[in-house]
């Protein structure tokens, strides 16, 4: 199948689970509801549709991330929360609403950059220094240890702060309920910008992701491209981490599915990680209030189904 | 004689961490009390005696449990950074502990080390399993362990999603890794399950000497690999299952313990067992001080105590390995 048509007919299926995502909920209402007046308009409004907007926008961003991430360190296992990068920015948001006292979104996106970029940082320093480079076991323990790290200390600062506890309780465990439109909204940009310029530079990437001799002879400059590259994976990450907090596994898994279906071409890949990140976040939200009627926080369901396909490519790796 | 410098060490933490407290206490009150020393005054023996003992003890033995089950996971899996909690085989106990405290609203306490005892056994069986690819290397066991103890993790969280909340109160407080619920029923469990696993271990001492040169060493001078690699992780699952059961899952410890033990007293596991469990002894008790006094009258569990005090020494020896 041609690459547009797959994109195509996986934007009308993404479509569609979002409009069935709309009608899941303690309370279900028809869709067409959400042009009319009254208490169920309202609903669907105001609670469900940036649920949606969330899970969507945060999908698709740490998807992108993660096959931008894979790429750039080479590492099949890499992922943004894998490699401490979600919980450098986590830990970031959560300093910032306890010490510095921001609650706005749009201001809290930028110190979930920091902490991203801080944490990214460190684990890149730490896995790949040596003679032998950034082999997947070392990043992966830099990355588990730089998360474990981070992960504590936001642990510590919300033991001691009950007020910031009660209001980032459900974010810090990755979860998409109960954002308003005003939250959400903000956010957007900084969700969509990156997106756009990781599509647009896809085939530097695909260039960084062949490896450095072959990157050498299509004369890319490799430091510039692997920096921008890094701060693409940043950039997603963090809004991502505003969005829902911590959500680990996306990154992983959806590249692998794209790769499946797709080859090597990030040019083609990325399209299609960002519709199926999308979809997979939407799910893992949505499928446990339809079967079960239970609100679960998103990033354990997440967790749930990547970790078994983790294990998997850690098996089949050569 | 490094031993009786180590045992004087943990002595000195121990004594100090009976000493201080909201209601600090002089050096010769402690240890009055200790001894029933008639001139102490029943206040302090109470508070020594009934309420900082159990704790400082409990700290010592789950930081002894640790400490020796670092060491012979990093020897079995040949690799430094190994460490039961890294692996995911205390998350596994956890997650066992929490299936059980949350479905059973009755269960025995006393039931529960069985418990993590075969969720510690049961993970690092999954573990090995998975990662078999004719032989399991070493690396793999390490992503592997990752993996499933992500899972085990959020594998918990949801069942406390689904559980009545009252019994999932009661499990989040135990699930946080904490010493602050300490008794001395929690030590009788760690002698009745880490004494026979320490045993064991010490009595493998040699194998484990030999099957950290490599399997195909040890198994060219005669040593039955498999059945060494299966009792150890057997003694291993066996003393994590116990310090789980009665502090919850504490990380790190486990990790730096055999290290600072390896550069006191060398790679012979007839030294550096019984070195690693001191060395862990006297860091938990340290941690569990630190946890309890730096940030007073808040108490962090200890858990969070060690992660932050462990994970920068991860990192560095991350560092110090970069080139081997």
């Amino acid at each position: 199948m041609r690459p547009a048509v797959l994109l195509g007919i996986g934007g009308v299926l993404l479509l569609a689970l979002a409009a069935w995502a709309l009608t899941v909920g303690s309370a279900g209402h028809a869709l067409r509801a959400l042009w009319e007046d009254g208490q169920a308009g309202l609903i669907l409004r105001e609670v469900r549709l940036p649920r949606v907007i969330a899970a969507l926008g945060c999908g698709a961003a740490l998807a992108v991330a993660g096959g931008v991430i894979q790429g750039l360190t080479g590492n099949p296992l890499a992922d943004p929360g894998l490699l401490g990068v979600n919980a450098g920015a986590a830990l970031a948001v959560v300093s910032a609403i306890a010490f510095a006292g921001v609650d706005a979104m749009g201001a809290l996106v930028w110190w979930a950059y920091l902490g991203a970029a801080a944490a990214a940082g460190l684990v890149l320093a730490l896995g790949s220094a040596g003679r032998a480079g950034a082999t997947p076991v070392r990043l992966i323990l830099a990355g588990v240890v730089v998360a474990s790290f981070a992960g504590s200390l936001a642990a510590a600062i919300l033991l001691l702060d009950a007020q910031t506890q009660d209001v980032v309780r459900q974010w810090t465990v990755g979860s998409l309920a109960g954002r308003s439109l005003d939250a959400v909204l903000p956010l957007l940009p900084h969700v969509l910008l990156p997106l756009a310029a990781t599509l647009a530079l896809s085939r530097q990437i695909t260039a960084l992701s062949l490896g450095g001799s072959v990157a050498q002879g299509l004369g890319q400059n490799q430091a510039l491209w692997r920096l921008v590259a890094s701060a693409l994976v940043v950039a997603l990450a963090g809004a991502a981490v505003a969005l829902a907090g911590p959500l680990g596994f996306v990154g992983l898994v959806v590249p692998h599915m794209a790769r499946l279906a797709l080859g090597a071409d990030y040019g083609r890949i990325l399209p299609l990680a960002a519709l199926l990140g999308a979809a997979l976040v939407l799910l893992a939200d949505t499928l446990p209030r339809a079967l079960w009627a239970r609100d679960i926080p998103v990033g354990v369901t997440l967790a749930l189904l990547g970790a078994p396909v983790f294990i998997w490519l850690a098996r089949t790796r050569r | 004689m490094i031993f009786a410098v180590l045992v004087a060490a943990l002595g000195a933490a121990c004594l100090l961490a009976l000493g201080s407290g909201d209601q600090p206490l002089p050096l010769r009150e402690v240890l009055g009390a200790l001894t029933g020393a008639s001139e102490t005054s029943p206040v302090a023996t109470t508070i020594v005696t009934t309420l900082r003992l159990p704790r400082v003890a409990l700290a010592a033995a789950v930081g002894a449990a640790l400490g020796l089950a670092g060491a012979a996971t990093q020897a079995l899996l040949r690799n430094p950074l190994a460490e039961p909690g890294l692996l995911g085989i205390n998350a596994g106990a956890a997650l066992a502990a929490m299936l059980v405290i949350v479905q059973i609203a009755n269960l025995p306490e006393a039931a529960l080390p069985l418990v993590t005892f075969a969720g510690a056994l049961a993970m690092a069986a999954l573990i090995q399993l998975f990662a078999w690819r004719q032989g399991a290397s070493t690396l793999r066991l390490i992503l592997v362990g990752v993996g499933l103890g992500a899972m085990a993790g959020a594998g918990a969280s949801f069942v406390a999603a689904f559980g009545p909340a009252a019994e999932v109160q009661r499990a989040m407080v135990w699930a946080a890794g904490s010493l602050q619920d300490a008794r001395w029923v929690k030590i009788i469990w760690l002698a009745q399950w880490g004494a026979p696993a320490a045993a064991l271990l010490w009595l493998m001492a040699r194998e484990l000497d030999l099957i950290a040169l490599g399997d195909r060493v040890a198994s060219g001078v005669g040593q039955r690999v498999h059945l060494v690699r299966g009792l150890g992780v057997l003694g291993v699952a066996m003393l994590s299952g116990a310090a789980v059961a009665a502090s919850g899952p504490i990380a790190f410890v486990g990790l730096a313990a055999p290290h600072m033990a390896r550069r006191l007293v060398g790679r012979p596991h007839a030294r550096l067992l019984p070195a690693s469990a001191l060395l862990g002894a006297l860091l938990l008790v340290l941690a569990d001080l630190a946890a309890r006094r730096v940030l007073a009258p808040v108490q962090v569990p200890v858990g969070l105590a060690t992660a932050l005090l462990g994970a920068p020494v991860f990192g560095l020896l991350l560092w110090r390995k970069r080139d081997g």
